[in-house]
C-alpha cells in the first residue's frame, strides 16, 4: 500500500515536468530529461553514500571506542574507506553537472 | 554556471583561469620556499619553523605508509601536497578560484603520480618482473584474467584519483557560489534592499542567517574538506608508491 501510495506521489512530482516538456517542443525535451536524470540520480547517489558513510564512520567510531590506542591508524583508514564511498558519488556529481551545464 | 558565477577578479585574455591561478599557487609556493630557507638555522624560527612543522607531517606519513626508504620520494608527495592544499585554500577566497576546481589540473596531478609509481615499480624490479606481478598469486589458467583485471584497476587509479579532487572541490564551488548568489544583490539583500515591507521582515533576516550559516558551517567545512582531500590525494600517491616498491620484496 505504502509503496503505491509513493510511486503515485513520484509520478505526481514528476509530471508537471513531463508536462512542461511536452509543451516546450521536442527539442526541449532530451534537457528536460537531463534535468530530471541529475535530480534523482544525484539524489539517489547522496543518499545510498549517506548509508554507506554511516556504516563506515559508525563501526570506525565503535573500534575507536574499543581501542582507543589505536585511534589514530582507525581515523587514517576511515577517511581512506570515506574517501572511497565518497568517489563514487562524485562520478555522479560530474555526470549531473556535464548533465545540466554542458549544451547537447 | 554563469548565472550565479561571478569570474574571478584577475583574468588574462587568452590564458585559461585555472593556469593563471595555478601559476599564482606556484608564485606563493615559490616566495614561502625561497623565504623560508633563505637563512637556514639549528634552531628554526619564524617561517623556516612553520615549514618544517608542515614537512614533518609528510615525514610522518610516508615513514609510516611506505616505511624504509620511502624519504626518497619525499619531494614528490610534498611538492604535490603543498602545491593542492594551496590551490584548495585559495577557492576559498571570495574572488579567486581553486585550480584544482577544474578536471585539467587534477588530471596533471593524478597522471603524474601513476607514470611516477609505474616508473619506480619498473625501476625496482626490471620491466618483465614488474608486469608479471600483475598476475597475482593465482592459479596459471587464471592468470591472463587476473592480468587484465589488474590492468584496468591501475587504469581506474588515475581516473579516481582526479575525479574525487575535482568533484570535492568543483562541488563546494558551486555550493558557495549558489549561497552566496542567495545572499547577495540578486537574493535576499537585493530583496531587503528594495524597500518593500516583505523584504524588510523577511528579507533581511534571510539575509542575516545566511550570512551566519555560510561563516559558521560552510567556510569551516570548505576548509576541512580542502585539508581531507589533501591528505587523501598525497595518502593515495604514498600507498601506490608504497605496492609498487614493495613488491620487490616478497618475491
Amino acid at each position: 500500500m505504502r509503496r503505491i501510495l509513493t510511486l503515485t506521489l513520484m509520478a505526481v512530482l514528476t509530471a508537471p515536468a513531463m508536462a512542461w516538456a511536452a509543451e516546450a517542443g521536442a527539442g526541449d525535451l532530451p534537457k528536460a530529461f537531463a534535468f530530471l536524470a541529475a535530480g534523482i540520480g544525484f539524489g539517489l547517489a547522496a543518499g545510498l553514500c549517506g548509508l554507506g558513510q554511516g556504516r563506515a564512520a559508525g563501526s570506525a567510531v565503535d573500534a575507536m571506542a574499543r581501542q582507543p590506542g589505536a585511534i589514530a591508524r582507525i581515523q587514517t583508514a576511515m577517511l581512506l574507506g570515506l574517501a572511497f564511498i565518497e568517489s563514487l558519488v562524485l562520478f555522479v556529481f560530474v555526470i549531473a553537472v556535464i548533465l545540466l551545464f554542458v549544451k547537447s | 554556471m554563469e548565472l550565479i558565477e561571478h569570474p574571478p577578479i584577475f583574468r588574462f585574455p587568452s590564458i585559461p583561469d585555472q593556469v593563471l591561478y595555478m601559476w599564482i599557487v606556484m608564485g606563493i609556493l615559490l616566495v614561502v620556499a625561497v623565504v623560508a630557507t633563505r637563512r637556514l638555522q639549528m634552531v628554526p624560527r619564524g617561517s623556516q619553523n612553520f615549514m618544517e612543522v608542515v614537512l614533518e607531517q609528510f615525514v610522518n606519513e610516508i615513514d609510516e605508509t611506505i616505511g624504509h626508504g620511502g624519504r626518497r620520494y619525499l619531494p614528490l608527495i610534498a611538492t604535490l601536497g603543498l602545491f593542492i592544499l594551496t590551490s584548495n585554500l585559495m577557492g576559498l577566497v571570495p574572488g579567486l578560484i581553486a585550480p584544482t576546481a577544474n578536471l585539467n589540473t587534477t588530471a596533471a596531478c593524478a597522471l603524474i603520480v601513476f607514470f611516477t609509481y609505474h616508473w619506480i615499480g619498473v625501476r625496482k624490479q626490471g620491466l618483465v618482473p614488474y608486469l608479471k606481478h600483475f598476475a597475482g598469486p593465482v592459479p596459471t589458467a587464471l592468470k591472463p584474467l587476473m592480468f587484465v583485471i589488474e590492468i584496468i584497476s591501475h587504469c581506474a587509479r588515475p581516473l579516481s584519483l582526479s575525479l574525487r579532487l575535482f568533484g570535492n572541490m568543483m562541488a563546494g564551488h558551486i555550493l558557495l557560489a549558489i549561497f552566496f548568489f542567495m545572499m547577495g544583490l540578486d537574493g535576499m539583500l537585493g530583496w531587503a534592499f528594495s524597500g518593500s515591507l516583505g523584504g524588510i521582515l523577511i528579507g533581511a533576516p534571510a539575509a542575516a542567517i545566511l550570512v551566519v550559516f555560510v561563516i559558521g558551517f560552510l567556510l569551516p567545512l570548505k576548509i576541512l574538506v580542502a585539508l581531507i582531500q589533501t591528505f587523501i590525494f598525497c595518502k593515495l600517491a604514498m600507498l601506490y608508491i608504497a605496492a609498487a616498491v614493495e613488491e620487490t620484496e616478497h618475491h
